[in-house]
């Protein structure tokens, strides 16, 4: 696994913090909302499972807007 | 005025509370990061995951500056266009369904306002999000690639804008005439399935608002024919003025449609 040592994570590293920050704000978003579409625990699963798409996709199509 | 003011503040509330005021930005950032560092480390990346027979050798293009702020481009024109259609194309239609809208409708307000307001939050929040993305993409390819002149780049980002006004100008517009789904699948064919007809049939005329995008990016590289340039931007012009009379008149049409 040498090849990693090569990797200048400094510039690398926002992309992973963006990936988190979107998954944070997107638990965040499921755990106050009243009702999605489809269970809960799935896009949970979906959210943490999918980087970025993951996301996305429960903003997008999963959010029952009320 | 003051109605304005008003549903303008009420749109903005709507929007933190569903966080798109967040992570619209953040999936545009991501593309304008994830662009040019995939470029660049895609040797590494080939290396670390392909797989490759020890002696193959094939060389990959050298991207220059120019073409990295491109492909981040590219990728707007299809994750990006695809986030602001499904993301507000329910703005006025889902006001209906729910009931929002009468709460609304029965106070005196004027619907221009009334789609004014949605246009400019939702005009706002894209344009932030594609400015914020095109700079970190700009910062990055000068780390990585090399440099864009600062005029150039703001050229190009200027007239990218002017589309991405047209682009919400559409899903609002769409939104205030049909049901949510109804106006995402139009929005989506207007914008997506326009740009392909126009790139493969445009040869024929010059000056069309899906052209914008090309010559946002001839920019970059040049400079755009200028009389087709402003006149695309022109056009342009009068089209989201178009669109929004139009919108302006359905949401008034459509006002009567709504649930108690």
């Amino acid at each position: 696994m040498d090849f990693l040592e090569g990797i200048p994570w400094g510039i690398i590293a926002p992309i992973f913090i963006i990936q988190l920050l979107l998954l944070i704000i997107a638990l965040i978003d499921l755990s106050k909302i009243s009702d999605t579409n489809g269970p809960k625990w799935v896009w949970a699963l979906v959210i943490i499972f999918f980087s970025i798409f993951g996301p996305i996709t429960y903003f997008i199509i999963g959010r029952k807007q009320g | 005025m003051k109605n304005l003011i008003v549903l303008f503040q009420k749109e903005w509330r709507e929007n933190t509370r569903n966080f798109k005021i967040l992570w619209i930005p953040l999936v545009f950032i991501f593309f304008g990061l994830s662009e040019p560092l995939t470029s660049y480390y895609l040797p590494q990346i080939l290396e670390a995951v392909g797989n490759l027979p020890e002696d193959a050798v094939f060389s990959l293009p050298e991207f220059t500056a120019a073409q990295v702020i491109m492909a981040t481009m590219g990728q707007y024109q299809f994750f990006g266009m695809l986030v602001l259609v499904l993301g507000f194309a329910g703005t006025i239609s889902r006001e209906r369904k729910n009931g929002t809208g009468t709460l609304i409708y029965v106070r005196p307000i004027s619907y221009l306002s009334y789609f004014l307001s949605k246009w400019k939050v939702i005009g706002t929040i894209a344009l932030v999000s594609v400015w914020l993305g095109l700079l970190t993409t700009w910062y990055y390819t000068e780390l990585l690639f090399g440099k864009v002149d600062t005029a150039d780049f703001f050229a190009f980002a200027g007239t990218y804008s002017v589309w991405i006004l047209f682009v919400v100008t559409i899903v609002v517009a769409m939104s205030a005439w049909l049901p949510t789904g109804a106006a995402a699948t139009v929005s989506l064919l207007l914008v997506l399935l326009v740009q392909i007809v126009d790139s493969l049939l445009g040869a024929y005329w010059t000056i069309s608002p899906w052209k914008l995008a090309i010559y946002a990016t001839q920019w970059l590289t040049g400079s755009p024919d200028a009389t087709n340039f402003w006149w695309s931007i022109v056009v342009t012009l009068i089209a989201i003025v178009g669109l929004v009379v139009f919108g302006v008149w359905m949401s008034k049409r459509n006002a009567s449609k709504t649930k108690i």
